[in-house]
């Protein structure tokens, strides 16, 4: 029930938030910035001296709502879903948005983006004897906007996504404990809108 | 523009080479054995009572009387005096080699000693004595993962030490983890056909003259008999007098059995395949009645009333890859049937005070439940920061064993446990 009212909201600020914008004062303005990319890794796995190193590429979708507190700066939510190769997570939390170039009419401006929160599991499925737990997640990067700066734009962004993760898994013969502890480090590319 | 989009390059291909690689590592507890053989001579010779000792390898737990008796795993049984809970006062140890299980009917503790059965008079708890030995009844057993075996031949007795090896290995992040060679060859051993008798502790049927066990026993006091299992049969003692017991029938169980919870004129039997309900009405020659089937895994099993509850686990010696509590309708012990299961980490012993369930989640702490509905056993409390092993609940205190000690809790609130007391373990690898 928790998954479908989440995404039920997921929905509602993909959706809702145009509209909403015009119909506010002109002093609260309200900013969307929804992206869709990829997060870029490896992983080097096994014992010292039979290492074996694999590429890691994980979709990612997030949405991020928020008020323009000035021309500049954004501050605001977000609500998101990755999907990593054993566990598919969902990032909540909050995040800002700088405009580092100067604030004027071109078509072209530059980004600052920093976003921390909590990674959950609640839309994530295992397989038996696995559960995952979420953890922190932090992700900070740059971008560049296309557009002019009062009508929607589309944003290439470019950041580091850090994400912990705890898992339990299935006790095989002759052990007590089985626990792992994950850091999913990646480069995060992402193309996306915004209002 | 142009400058932007080489700087958002470089940095991505700085990042890429630096920070983009995921960290994921398990880390694992696992046993290592280590082959040790012993003559006859040394394990009959070595009994004897000692001053108390500190607790450094537990197993099972008994009590009788406000005395406790703590199994130290092939070591013997430290005797603590219990009569004030939230202060238990180490009062002597017992030296048994190859002690797993235990029974007291009035003033005579029962212990197995590898493949035999000792009979012991503890009126004086400060002064045991050894007063009958009933020789070679059990073939082989197991103690802590670890099978050990007597060959009639030589005489002696070939067993495994067993210590607790912490690994942290790099994973790929992802379920599936290749096992290291040591676990490959201890999967590969998984599969052997010969899987283990003999542990640890006792059961009753609530007579006052006998004590109580936790799950996890071996040992079952009814009647005029003591019930002894083995991997693959039960073997009764006559105790007419409990100071000269004598050797009584034996039955075939099958494979795998591991525990044995006496309860009104009924024996539940655990085993790797599922629970068998015997009929003891006749106790010189209990009968099976039937079998409640279930996956191939480790399940000791408590009954009240009408519902056994029994705990599926996997890991350890049990295959499988079950880790479930079974609640199980019983009022027709001809055909047992399944009420619900409910997932559960790595279950061990579990003790039964209606409606308050306790299970012991090994590594992963102790669970406290209320089993008023079989359909929605509601969980109460999770304590964690412990070992659990068994448990054997008092009415209104709790007595758990676990790896890293022995602890008493108050249950008067089910949901908020309180600790009255704590004996630790101390050894230098003793498990945190």
């Amino acid at each position: 029930m928790n998954h479908v009212k989440l995404l039920l909201f997921l929905c509602v600020l993909l959706l809702g938030r145009p509209s909403e914008a015009q119909t506010t004062s002109r002093k609260v303005s309200y900013v969307n910035h929804t992206e869709l990319g990829g997060l870029f890794g490896r992983v080097a796995s096994g014992v010292v001296g039979n290492e074996t190193v694999t590429n890691k590429v994980s979709l990612t979708l997030q949405t991020f709502n928020g008020v323009q507190l000035s021309k500049r700066l954004a501050v605001g939510a977000l609500i998101g879903v990755d999907w990593y190769k054993a566990a598919l997570l969902m990032p909540v939390g909050a995040g800002v948005r700088y405009q580092v170039t100067r604030p004027d009419n071109k078509n072209v401006s530059v980004f600052l983006s920093g976003d921390a929160g909590y990674g959950l599991p609640w839309l994530n499925k295992s397989s038996t004897g696995y559960a995952v737990k979420g953890g922190l997640m932090l992700n900070p990067g740059i971008g560049v906007r296309l557009g002019k700066p009062n009508a929607a734009g589309f944003t290439i962004s470019v950041g580091y996504k850090r994400q912990l993760a705890q898992v339990e898994k299935p006790l095989r013969w002759n052990e007590l404990i089985r626990d792992e502890s994950r850091i999913y480090n990646r480069l995060a590319l992402r193309i996306g809108t915004s209002f | 523009m142009k400058h932007i989009v080489y700087l958002l390059t470089v940095l991505a291909l700085a990042l890429t080479q630096s920070a983009c690689t995921d960290q994921c590592t398990e880390t694992r507890v696992f046993r290592r054995f280590t082959p040790i053989t012993f003559t006859q001579a040394q394990i009959r010779q070595g009994v004897g009572t000692e001053a108390s000792r500190t607790l450094q390898d537990p197993g099972k737990i008994y009590t009788k009387d406000g005395f406790l008796f703590i199994n130290e795993i092939k070591q013997g049984i430290h005797i603590i005096d219990n009569r004030n809970p939230e202060l238990p006062r180490m009062v002597s140890f017992i030296r048994i080699p190859g002690n797993g299980d235990i029974a007291v009917r009035n003033n005579i503790l029962y212990a197995d000693s590898y493949m035999d059965l000792v009979a012991f008079d503890i009126s004086d708890v400060t002064n045991v004595r050894a007063l009958k030995r009933v020789n070679n009844v059990f073939p082989s057993g197991q103690f802590n993962g670890g099978n050990w075996w007597y060959n009639p031949n030589t005489g002696d007795v070939s067993d495994q030490r067993v210590e607790y090896v912490k690994e942290e290995v790099k994973t790929n992040c992802e379920e599936d983890v290749s096992p290291t060679w040591w676990g490959g060859m201890f999967l590969a051993a998984d599969n052997r056909s010969f899987s283990s008798a003999q542990s640890a502790a006792p059961s009753t049927g609530g007579q006052t003259a006998n004590g109580t066990a936790g799950s996890m026993a071996r040992f079952a006091l009814y009647d005029n008999y003591l019930y002894t299992v083995t991997s693959q049969e039960m073997q009764l003692f006559d105790i007419q007098n409990p100071a000269d017991p004598k050797l009584g029938n034996k039955i075939t169980l099958g494979w795998g059995i591991e525990t044995i919870f006496p309860y009104g004129d009924k024996l539940f039997i655990g085993s790797q395949s599922g629970m068998h309900i015997y009929d003891n009405k006749n106790p010189q020659k209990p009968e099976r009645l039937s079998v409640f089937q279930h996956a191939r895994v480790c399940d000791p099993v408590v009954v009240h009333g009408d519902k056994a509850y029994v705990t599926l686990r996997s890991g350890n010696t049990c295959a499988g890859f079950t880790n479930q509590l079974d609640v199980v309708d019983i009022s027709n012990l001809l055909s047992p049937k399944l009420i619900k299961s409910y997932p559960m980490r790595n279950p061990h012993g579990l003790g039964v005070d209606f409606p308050n369930l306790f299970i012991c989640e090994g590594a992963y702490g102790l669970k406290s439940f209320n089993a008023k509905d079989a359909q929605n056993v509601e969980l109460q409390e999770h304590i964690e920061k412990l070992d659990a092993y068994d448990v054997i609940p008092l009415g209104k205190s709790l007595l758990l064993i676990g790896k890293d000690g022995f602890y008493q809790y108050d249950y008067s609130n089910p949901r908020k446990l309180r600790l009255m007391s704590k004996i630790p373990v101390e050894r230098p690898n003793a498990i945190s």
